[in-house]
């Protein structure tokens, strides 16, 4: 069976028009013909029957002299006047043939009629009527056998007719609805582009331009509308974030600034360790805000780089050594391979936030005592960076959305904070730089990866 | 499935059926018929249609009993049927049928003469037609026919159908 929910709109409506133009053909077709072949019947009736009558009526003299030779003649006349008829038979009260012409001989059994004055069996039509003489007395019976050869070449000239109207109805129907299609379909499949279009670049400003004020013009009204609210939900969002990033930055740096003199001034414990606590959290959501800023940034298009030009395997070496630092578990970082010095051009810090990112994303994630591997390659003039940890790696279909905005993993048994907003940045910073950043993810940990070109290839920015 | 019934006709049948019967009493009784199946096809213009229907005979004939039997059941457009004979050709009256046997005494010329207008006659002899008689029966391919003198019949002031006619053998 055919789940009819899973034919495109444009086949469904090319098979509705179809359907109801063979539909309606059929029963107009049949309808017609039915009609016809009943005309055509009750006039060879009336025919069949006017000629029995004639007959009956001429042969009573020759009933009553016994004259069957002139009787023959009298049928034999038939010929001329309906030659579909095939055989007549006169006969006396008795149901002796007195007379009988007939064009096929080898038949000699009659259809029983019955009380019937005519029948139809078959391709044959049987007539009778009676002989009645002038005194009201039965002398006998005619009886005529009519081939009805027109019927059938009327039946096969009609059905022939009606069969090429079918086909042409059938050609013509899928052309007009090929035609007509192109106004439903194309327009929703040109809708469903336009949303997916929006959906992956995460531009909602675009305006679907449609003249039509039918249902799908409503659709693509209403869909304009709507991405025009989550238009506007979304600036008001991103000015939200830049207001508050801001709001919250100033409040922010006095702490830090009171929590350093209280730093230098307190000597006393445990009122330092207070400090150092609240110095740690204060970092936290220094790091926090920065984040918040720099979407912001990236949002408003001013995120900029200050390019230079510096060594990867340094950078690299330094970050591996500032999370190290910051460490307090038992995880190792471990580096693997070099860029043999070689030298990048980019924005040395963002891309050391990228690293740190990552790094303090593989400790998050790891499980204790695990080692964390840090692997340079250089392919196809790309230097490649991979960050593997032991996790429990990231599903398949969140590997796509990690990079995106305010995205955070599911179904993760870790605590993690933060706003998820890091990979976003990362993702920022490395196209910023021509570059590409992935994820491979198994059962046995993660690997995230960026390349940056080489400063052959790279573009200055 | 339908009941259908197939009547059988023997064709052969008739052949024989239709035929002359050679014995004397099967003519004379065919020829009454004939001559009383005459008067359905037969309208007599100049004579008194008012009374009985008169057929005549000249001397004696085999069909007298048949055509006895055919009067007494039988009528003429209501009117009832009178079988007179007649010796000789002097006897003859008014008649609207004569019927004049084979192996008359007198000729038929004689009887004719004494035939009055408004009589069709109907005679049995071979060559009688063209002699003058209106109806003459003949046995052709074994069986009974009659011959027609178109010009006797228009001089009896009688109407003859032409579906009489058109069984007839035509003399002039």
């Amino acid at each position: 069976m055919i789940n009819l929910r899973n034919i495109s709109i444009q086949n469904k409506l090319v098979l509705i028009q179809v359907l109801t133009s063979v539909f309606v053909l059929a029963i107009f077709f049949t309808g017609f013909i039915m009609i016809d072949i009943k005309d055509y019947k009750e006039r060879k009736v009336k025919s069949i029957q006017s000629i029995a009558k004639v007959l009956a009526a001429n042969n009573v003299s020759t009933i009553q002299f016994q004259d069957n030779e002139a009787a023959k003649d009298i049928l034999s006349e038939l010929q001329n006047v309906a030659p579909d008829i095939v055989r007549a038979v006169i006969t006396d009260t008795d149901g002796n043939t007195f007379a009988q012409f007939s064009k096929t001989k080898a038949d000699s059994s009659w259809f029983d009629l019955g009380n019937k004055t005519f029948a139809f069996e078959g391709r044959h039509l049987y007539v009778t009527n009676p002989i009645v003489n002038a005194e009201n007395e039965l002398a006998g019976h005619v009886y005529i056998d009519c081939e009805l050869s027109e019927l059938e070449d009327m039946k096969s000239k009609k059905f022939g007719i009606a069969g090429i109207s079918l086909v042409v109805a059938l050609g013509c129907g899928f052309l007009i609805a090929f035609i007509i299609q192109t106004y439903v379909s194309k327009r929703l499949l040109f809708l469903v582009e336009k949303m997916k279009e929006a959906s992956e670049t995460n531009n909602y400003r675009l305006v679907i331009k449609d003249d039509g004020k039918d249902e799908i013009g409503i659709l693509i009204k209403v869909y304009n509308d709507l991405m025009y609210q989550v238009n506007e939900s979304q600036q008001r969002k991103d000015e939200f974030i830049g207001i508050a990033s801001h709001e919250l930055k100033t409040p922010l740096t006095s702490i830090k600034g009171y929590i350093e003199l209280l730093n230098e001034m307190e000597t006393r414990q445990p009122q330092q360790i207070f400090i150092q606590k609240t110095k740690e959290s204060t970092a936290k959501l220094e790091h926090l805000i920065a984040d918040l800023l720099d979407v912001s940034r990236i949002n408003s298009g001013q995120l900029q780089l200050n390019i230079e030009e510096f060594k990867m395997d340094e950078l690299i070496d330094e970050s591996i050594d500032s999370i190290s630092a910051g460490i307090r578990t038992d995880h190792t970082i471990i580096r693997n391979g070099t860029f043999n010095d070689l030298t990048v051009k980019g924005d040395r810090q963002r891309i050391e936030q990228v690293l740190i990112n990552l790094l303090s994303n593989a400790v998050k994630y790891s499980p204790p005592r695990s080692d964390i591997f840090v692997n340079s390659t250089i392919k196809d003039e790309q230097l490649i960076v991979e960050i593997k940890d032991f996790g429990n790696g990231i599903p398949e279909e969140d590997k796509e959305k990690i990079f995106e905005r305010f995205y955070r993993a599911r179904n993760t048994s870790v605590h993690i904070s933060g706003f998820g907003l890091g990979l976003y940045i990362c993702s920022d910073i490395i196209k910023r730089h021509n570059g590409k950043i992935w994820v491979e993810s198994g059962a046995k940990g993660s690997s995230f990866f960026f390349s940056l070109p080489t400063i052959k290839k790279s573009i200055p920015i | 499935m339908h009941r259908r019934h197939f009547l059988l006709i023997l064709l052969s049948f008739f052949a024989h059926k239709y035929a002359l019967s050679q014995d004397e009493g099967g003519e004379a009784s065919l020829k009454a018929a004939f001559i009383y199946n005459f008067t359905k096809y037969i309208e007599w213009e100049g004579a008194d249609n008012s009374g009985d229907f008169i057929i005549g005979i000249v001397g004696s004939s085999s069909i007298s009993g048949p055509l006895e039997k055919i009067a007494q059941t039988n009528n003429v457009k209501g009117r009832r049927i009178l079988i007179r004979y007649y010796n000789s050709a002097d006897a003859i009256g008014f008649s609207h049928i004569l019927f004049i046997p084979r192996n008359q005494s007198s000729s038929l010329p004689v009887i004719l003469e004494k035939t009055a207008k408004g009589t069709l006659t109907v005679s049995e002899e071979p060559g009688y037609a063209k002699m003058g008689s209106a109806f003459n029966f003949i046995i052709k391919n074994d069986k009974l026919k009659f011959e027609a003198n178109l010009n006797a019949i228009y001089a009896a002031n009688v109407k003859v159908s032409s579906q009489l006619l058109k069984l007839a053998i035509l003399i002039d």
